[in-house]
């Protein structure tokens, strides 16, 4: 009886743990499966294919990130472990009082949530005046992995025989040779799992390096992050499964031999227990030359002295990769790229002024923000001379934010307008939009993908509503609001970038989307032979006419560059490669001419402007209405 | 006495770079643009729309954590039936996914719920109806789970595997049957651990905000969302700070249970 229970018992424990264990890997599965897919979307399988590794591999990016990872990693894990471990020991030896509150700094880190300490770190670097990039994060991230080395060391030195110790200093060693002979020995256990751990964190650590990166540098994390928010690459899911099979063949590794030895407690075990240290150092060492020689590579990009830099920060996927590199060849000057998703989150990092930009692509309402905050230079349009090739009209246009044409040079401009999915509007028998209402329409719950910025959000339904979207009227605002709150219940989700790649992959019927997207978009339905496609209008109310434009923030170091970049991206040949690759209605002229007449009509690429009659342009409305704004927004999105 | 000495570096770093971030949340969030002194920001938090993401970030965090619990004790026990050779590859296996990277992983879910996802792709083959399963509570409750799991394993699994099996015979031998010994031996042995694994489970699902934006649309917006936005978007860097010091006081509720269970740090996840 007793028998045939406990195998029930154990039948029902197996069943319990191949539960957990689908639950933990099918995740992971899935994406193993789709980094192997020829298809990009997510949700369609259209053949087997290595490319995505290929790509990964020849990404930059990707490379840069990782190196920038595990070099954090290693050298915060290291640092850790240093001071962790003197510290272990004197804490140690501490009264229980002075050791209660050193211990309870200690866990502050660790139990603190990630989000605190990485703003509380932000403030401080920004308070100190230390600039944002490499060595903050590695500071950061030091911080947070004390605590693990210190709690990994404090049981083995709790477990150490203070005698032995005290023997070896009778018999005539000197303390720091007693520690390495006697103490150290037996607490390395502890150091190298506190190394483990720490390391172990660094990689997966997004929150605090979220905070406290600059310019330029990504670690894996952070470059994830920027690739979800605006539509993952398949190399992203070939990385991951790079890095799974690596750890697991490592942990596989270390892990396999010591199961021989089971008597770890008994004296004959400390020799097995050597061999297990041993066999780590050989871990460590391999770990070691891996990342020798990726510092040494990162070292040679970071100290080649660049005496001509230029720190560039655009939106996301905004810019031909090539460009920057034929620039950066021409010019001789070494470029620092980095993005930003909204207007809004690009503003206070350029205010803070914790990392310098030379020259920044905000939209139309934020120049004029900036410029009346006082917080851009003129350019000097001597050392501009391709601006001839900016079609006037939008220097004209450029005047509603910029009045004398002094700050900016425009690079893209385009509509906002509905983006829908024929098949999928059939099948829920709902018409084509024509009106920014039709967005309202009960039949579309959980198909409409609208944009997550405060004024685009704003945007639909003022325009809607027939009002104008500058528009300060309480009134109108709370009408505005209370019309977002009521179609919240049908939005399926708030996004930026993403909504291309998701009416890409038929996830949502309707999706508020920027103009520039749409050749990518036919061109990508084309390409996977969809059954569906994906149109765009701009409703009759009119809608938000836009222009990005380059300036030039006031605390630039490098303004000349700044200048010849302007110039560069002015180019008729560089305005035209760079409009092949973002798809994005070019103001430039000469760029225009050279197009194929097809583009050149496409009206959802290039709208005829006067037939925008009721669409507008975004004004900087003032720091006090921009609160108004906000606040109504949040009053939105927390309902 | 040299040895004390050995915390010097140590301690300078940490007021360096803990207390004293720390202490500049505090003067941010108690002051206004102009630097004087304000309580409005703090006080912020009883305003409707912070006042419901904190009640949902509370709602959603301690859900994941009962589900994280109630999912890890029966495992912990499970691999601390297994005995130490074989538990500690089981243990490797069910930290393994730790070791992806914590977006990847939460993508992983966005691919698996989303509308035309591999769930849902599952059920309409099956010609059962899809749910929509992306951007709902659900969704980031799961997140959470799947994410902080293992940090409730980990330390109740340690503090299992270190109950000498001769206390639990002396029990069975006592008479006890499995339930009383689970109840009056193993379970009250077990709290530190349990204590341990809750706060490493509640503080970062409270304090979340990716986890949130990736699964829940940046539909439902937790404190996490309007912290961050509030530094990153809204520039508003005294109300994000005010209101971290609010989510501070949750935190040290959770530092303070744990003082008072966990004294000896025996559950200490690693």
């Amino acid at each position: 009886m007793k028998g045939k229970f406990t195998s029930i018992r154990r039948i029902l424990s197996d069943f319990y743990l191949v539960l957990i264990l689908i639950f933990l890997y099918a995740p992971i599965l899935t994406m193993m499966v789709l980094s192997f897919n020829t298809s990009k979307s997510r949700t369609q399988w259209g053949g087997f294919t290595l490319n995505w590794y290929q790509l990964m591999l020849s990404d930059p990016d990707i490379l840069a990130a990782l190196s920038n990872t595990l070099l954090i990693a290693f050298i915060s894990a290291l640092a850790a472990c240093i001071l962790g471990t003197a510290a272990a020991i004197a804490i140690n030896s501490m009264k229980p009082v002075s050791r209660t509150i050193v211990m309870g700094i200690t866990n502050i880190p660790m139990l603190n949530a990630d989000i605190v300490t990485g703003i509380s770190l932000m403030l401080a670097f920004i308070a100190f005046g230390i600039s944002l990039g490499f060595k903050t994060i590695l500071i950061a991230h030091i911080t947070f992995n004390i605590p693990y080395v210190i709690l990994s060391v404090m049981p083995k030195l709790k477990q150490t025989d203070k005698s032995t110790y005290e023997a070896a200093l009778d018999l005539g060693a000197s303390p720091l040779y007693a520690f390495f002979k006697v103490v150290f020995p037996d607490i390395l256990p502890g150091v190298l799992s506190g190394f483990l751990l720490a390391f172990t964190m660094s990689l997966d650590d997004f929150i605090i390096t979220h905070f406290t990166r600059g310019a330029g540098i990504n670690t894996l994390s952070t470059l994830i992050y920027s690739q979800v928010r605006r539509g993952i690459q398949p190399s992203m899911y070939a990385l991951s499964t790079v890095i799974f099979v690596t750890v697991l063949v490592l942990l596989l590794i270390t892990n396999y031999k010591p199961k021989e030895t089971k008597g770890r407690e008994s004296l004959s075990g400390s020799s097995s227990h050597l061999g297990q240290t041993i066999q780590k150092w050989a871990m460590g060492g391999a770990a070691v030359f891996i990342l020798a020689s990726v510092t040494l590579v990162t070292w040679k990009n970071y100290s080649a002295s660049h005496t001509n830099e230029l720190y560039v920060y655009n939106w996301g996927d905004y810019i031909d990769d090539e460009v920057v590199e034929m620039f950066e060849e021409e010019t001789g000057i070494k470029v620092t790229y980095d993005m930003f998703e909204t207007n809004e989150e690009m503003y206070p990092v350029i205010e803070a002024g914790a990392v310098t930009y030379d020259v920044v692509c905000p939209s139309d309402y934020m120049i004029q923000k900036m410029i009346e905050n006082d917080m851009l230079a003129e350019v000097d349009f001597a050392n501009v001379p391709n601006i001839s090739q900016i079609n006037p009209e939008y220097m004209e246009m450029s005047q509603a934010f910029d009045p004398e044409n002094r700050y900016s040079v425009p690079y893209c401009w385009g509509t906002v307008g509905i983006l829908y999915n024929t098949k999928r509007l059939e099948e829920l028998s709902v018409e084509p939009p024509e009106s920014w209402m039709d967005l309202w329409d009960p039949a579309l719950q959980g198909e409409i993908l609208m944009q997550d910025s405060v004024r685009d959000a704003f945007m639909v339904a003022l325009k809607g509503l027939g009002y104008s979207m500058n528009t300060t009227d309480e009134g109108e605002l709370q009408e505005a609001k209370e019309l977002l709150i009521a179609q919240k219940p049908l939005v399926q989700a708030y996004v930026i970038d993403q909504v291309r790649d998701k009416m890409i992959g038929g996830e949502a019927a309707v999706g508020v989307i920027y103009s520039g997207e749409m050749l990518y978009i036919q061109e990508e339905v084309e390409n996977l032979g969809l059954d569906y496609s994906l149109e765009y209008v701009v409703p009759k109310e009119g809608t938000n006419l836009w222009i990005d434009s380059w300036v030039i923030p006031k605390n630039a170091k490098n303004k000349e560059n700044a200048e010849k970049w302007m110039d560069f991206l002015c180019r008729p040949d560089i305005a035209l490669r760079n409009f092949e690759y973002i798809t994005y209605s070019t103001p430039n002229q000469g760029a225009f001419d050279l197009l194929e007449p097809e583009i050149q009509e496409n009206k959802a690429v290039f709208p005829d402007v006067d037939k925008l009659e009721n669409s507008e342009v975004y004004r900087y409305l003032g720091d006090e209405e921009e609160g108004v704004y906000n606040a109504l927004w949040k009053e939105v999105k927390s309902r | 006495m040299s040895k004390k000495l050995l915390a010097g570096p140590y301690l300078i770093w940490m007021i360096g770079f803990t207390i004293i971030p720390l202490a500049l949340i505090v003067y941010y969030g108690l002051t206004d643009r102009s630097g004087a002194f304000t309580l409005e920001n703090v006080l912020a938090i009883a305003t409707a729309e912070h006042a419901k993401a904190l009640w949902l970030s509370l709602g959603l965090s301690l859900a994941a954590t009962l589900i994280c619990l109630l999912l890890a004790y029966p495992l912990a026990m499970v691999l601390r039936s297994r005995g130490k050779g074989a538990s500690g590859f089981m243990v490797f296996i069910f930290i393994l996914p730790m070791w992806m990277n914590f977006l990847l992983r939460t993508l992983a879910w966005q691919t698996l719920l989303e509308k035309n996802g591999v769930i849902n792709g599952i059920l309409s083959a099956l010609h059962l109806p899809t749910q929509s399963l992306i951007n709902t509570w659900g969704a980031i409750i799961l997140g959470m789970v799947y994410n902080f799991l293992p940090f409730m394993v980990l330390p109740i699994y340690n503090v299992l595997s270190k109950i000498d099996d001769n206390t639990i015979n002396a029990a069975r031998d006592l008479g006890a049957d499995s339930f009383q010994t689970f109840l009056y031996v193993l379970l009250p042995l077990s709290v530190p651990g349990v204590i341990s694994g809750i706060t490493m489970v509640f503080v970062p699902a409270l304090t979340t905000f990716v986890i949130s934006s990736l699964l829940g649309g940046s539909k439902i917006l937790l404190i996490g969302n309007v912290i961050e936005q509030e530094f990153t978007r809204g520039s508003n860097w005294n109300l994000g700070s005010g209101l971290s010091l609010v989510m501070m006081v949750f935190i040290l509720i959770s530092m303070a249970l744990l003082a008072k269970y966990d004294k000896n740090g025996e559950g200490s996840t690693f």
